[in-house]
């Protein structure tokens, strides 16, 4: 590695696969200048541009809100738009970059995620509102949207996913993304089937697989904390009628003050902000 | 692969768990003999009445102390879904059974080596 003032020489190894002519995944070192606020997309982009076409990865927002561009970076799933390089290089100024694991390969650095999606529609991400929509607004507390707003942070970029050994070991395991958004929609007050979610996720493929290796966490971009929602929907499964019957006495009881159940909490897991996130500056 | 301290547990706890299973077979092969007599429970005893089968045992102590931390850690997790600590816990579960670990295989080691204390 040599340096030379903000610049330093970097090398990149990708990993390529090509299914029409490649048996097996290698990895191909490129050799880059690294510049000052680079990240590992930009060296992507610079690879591409500049030294091979054929190099093929997915991006598309690059401020970490789409979620396309998540990678195996040095064995960690990360969103490589928001990665600097210099945090990922080692001492020898190299970096390996894989596609996400346990997904299949489609070519280069792009995986398929069709079971990523398919996982996602079987617990009915979308609102399910009653029949008798209530003549004014749902009863929808601070503390509630509070402790939800984090959840429906999830921008779907599969890291959480592609990270968890249980999806690896067991297919049929709906996985840590589709379990969150479980979670959202169960407590939301507005939505009229939490029984119906629970009964979906409370089995075998859903809350019961989790072995509680908190890789979701661990994995996250975006600092939530899918454990806690499994482990919420867990209690929830364990008594759901009575979460039922809870949820339509206080939609009866419209009009009087909100009172609110122990609380639900889902705050943001710590975590060392990198400076691309927190908008410092870079020195 | 992803690498953290949660596969590190994980994967140690599967393992532990299977040599568990394959000590109570044992266990229960040799417990089995007291059903028919003294004279043959004792020949079945004999079969680990070895120094290297008592070096074993200390292994055996080690994967039980640690499953039995690591799974009290998950109870907790389950019970109170305390998410944050997860590293400390894992880390804590780990010291008490290595710590529990020394205490009862230094005996066992000295026992293994014919050393009187």
């Amino acid at each position: 590695m040599t340096t030379n003032g903000h610049r330093k020489n970097a090398t990149v190894w990708i990993q390529r696969f090509n299914p029409d002519f490649d048996r097996r995944p290698y990895l191909q070192p490129y050799s880059i200048t690294a510049r000052q606020g680079m990240t590992l997309l930009d060296a992507l982009h610079e690879i591409k541009t500049h030294q091979d076409g054929s190099v093929t990865f997915r991006r598309s927002c690059r401020h970490a809100i789409c979620g396309s561009c998540g990678m195996n970076v040095n064995g960690r799933n990360v969103l490589v738009c928001e990665s600097p390089l210099k945090d990922h290089l080692d001492g020898k100024g190299r970096v390996t970059i894989r596609p996400l694991p346990f997904l299949p390969i489609i070519k280069d650095l792009v995986v398929d995620r069709a079971k990523f999606w398919e996982h996602y529609r079987q617990i009915k991400p979308w609102l399910l509102p009653p029949d008798d929509l209530p003549e004014r607004e749902f009863r929808v507390s601070p503390e509630e949207v509070k402790a939800l707003c984090n959840a429906e942070k999830c921008i779907m970029c599969g890291l959480c996913y592609s990270a968890c050994q249980v999806v690896a070991l067991n297919k049929g395991y709906i996985g840590p993304h589709a379990l969150l958004k479980a979670f959202l929609r169960t407590l939301d007050p507005r939505d009229s089937a939490p029984g119906e979610r629970l009964d979906i996720v409370a089995d075998l493929t859903g809350v019961w697989r989790c072995h509680t290796i908190f890789n979701c966490i661990d994995a996250c971009p975006k600092s939530l904390d899918p454990t806690y929602a499994i482990e919420t929907l867990r209690n929830l499964a364990a008594r759901r009628l009575a979460f039922e019957e809870e949820r339509r006495e206080r939609q009866a009881r419209f009009g009087e003050p909100v009172e609110v159940g122990p609380p639900v909490r889902m705050e943001p897991t710590a975590r060392v902000e990198s400076p691309v996130q927190t908008g410092q500056r870079i020195t | 692969m992803f690498k953290t301290t949660g596969f590190i547990s994980f994967a140690l706890r599967r393992f532990t768990g299977v040599v568990l299973v394959l000590y109570l077979m044992l266990h229960i092969w040799v417990i089995g003999a007291a059903t028919q007599g003294a004279e043959a429970f004792n020949r079945r005893m004999e079969v680990f009445a070895s120094p290297a089968t008592h070096v074993l045992e200390i292994f055996l102590l080690a994967a039980v102390a640690y499953h039995a931390f690591d799974g009290i850690r998950l109870l907790l997790v389950n019970a109170f879904r305390v998410t944050g600590p997860r590293k400390s816990m894992w880390y804590a579960a780990f010291a008490v059974a290595a710590l529990l670990t020394v205490i009862g295989g230094l005996p066992l080691l000295l026992y293994a080596l014919g050393i009187s204390y």
